[in-house]
């Protein structure tokens, strides 16, 4: 009972702080993980990577994964729709002011100053996946032994989709699609 | 014209099935759906909902489905909304959980969730940059965004909290910018 109770609690937070859409939940979901024992770490990025094939947005399909995980169909049910309750809310507020809203000046100095903020947070999940993905054992830093230090396979891969994020604009399925192929290739094991 | 409360759950049935790749599709697949097909509302209302819904806290793509379900049926046109678009990802999504135990353990699907996870890395980077250029307009909020940057990237500070802090920074900034007659 206090299971779910906590999950509502989180995952309204989770719907009512995220600024900036699809990604801008993922800050608050590893905060969860670092506080809670619902899902590690690992169990997100594998979470995330579940949700980018299925349809509906990221940050539904994440709610209803750590939801279920923490307490079966109940809590899958209680986490997505506390994720969408804030939403529900403040849409059918905003929707009666609609005109009024636009030109709030409390609204306009939040929306300036949020936006910047979640953005903020959505970068910092980057740096994160990169340390989780890209870089190892960061106390073992050896110029000689690089391996030691980067995934090299890794880091070819970051920064062959990074020159085709570039060089040309594709469906973002496209780059997952690329990445999922190469995740197969780059660890064929030919011995 | 009414629309019934069915007919709208139908439809973001439809929606939540084909959201593929994030919800930032919902935009061209409503103005298909809504206002091309069926005609229920104008494109430059959806297109009205579609900005403020980005701007709002929360998921985009939930709401504007609770704007559009609104607009029709008030707030049982929104719940039907928002439950409809849910529907096919929550199904998928417990029907996966239940076997992703497994699935993580087999080596082919270890290397497809490897890679996928680094394709994550450059979406992220593409979001974040196109939200940098919507919102990162000036000092402050440059400032603002390194400030946070650091907090959570280093240092684990709570994102509601930064939140809520560049909020209350926000209001102050405005305030002193009026005062001094900006």
């Amino acid at each position: 009972m206090i299971n779910y109770l906590l999950l509502m609690y989180e995952f309204i937070k989770v719907g009512l702080f995220s600024v900036g859409g699809g990604y801008a939940t993922l800050p608050f979901l590893y905060h969860i993980a670092e506080v809670y024992n619902w899902y590690s770490a690992k169990e997100l990025v594998d979470m995330l990577a579940v949700s980018s094939i299925t349809p509906g947005p990221v940050g539904i399909n994440v709610a209803t994964f750590a939801g279920f995980k923490t307490g079966g169909l109940l809590g899958a049910l209680i986490a997505t729709a506390s994720v969408m309750l804030p939403s529900y809310l403040l849409v059918i507020v905003i929707y009666k002011l609609l005109n009024r809203f636009n030109e709030n000046f409390y609204v306009q100095a939040v929306l300036y100053a949020i936006k910047p903020a979640g953005c903020a947070l959505i970068a910092a999940v980057a740096v994160r996946l990169f340390r989780d993905y890209i870089l190892r054992n960061v106390d073992v830093f050896n110029i000689y032994d690089i391996t030691a230090f980067v995934d090299i396979k890794a880091l070819l891969l970051l920064v062959g989709l990074f020159i085709m994020s570039i060089k040309i604009k594709k469906d973002p399925l496209v780059y997952l699609g690329v990445a999922a192929l190469f995740g197969i290739i780059l660890h064929l094991n030919f011995s | 014209m009414k629309v019934s409360i069915f007919n709208i759950f139908i439809l973001f049935f439809k929606v939540g099935a084909l959201l593929l790749g994030g919800g930032y599709v919902i935009v061209p697949l409503l103005v298909s759906e809504v206002v091309e097909k069926r005609q229920w509302i104008s494109k430059d209302e959806l297109l009205n909902y579609c900005a403020i819904s980005q701007c709002l806290p929360g998921i985009i793509a939930v709401n504007t489905a609770v704007f559009t379900g609104y607009k029709l049926r008030g707030k049982y046109g929104a719940l039907a909304a928002a439950v409809g678009m849910c529907a096919t990802p929550f199904i998928a999504i417990v029907c996966l959980a239940s076997i992703l135990g497994q699935l993580t353990h087999m080596p082919m699907v270890k290397n497809i969730f490897w890679g996928v996870g680094i394709g994550i890395i450059i979406m992220i980077f593409l979001t974040v940059k196109e939200l940098w250029a919507k919102s990162v307009v000036d000092k402050f909020t440059l400032l603002l965004f390194i400030l946070i940057f650091a907090a959570t990237a280093f240092f684990n500070f709570s994102p509601v909290l930064s939140i809520i802090f560049a909020a209350v920074l926000g209001i102050l900034y405005k305030l002193m910018q009026k005062r001094m007659g900006k």
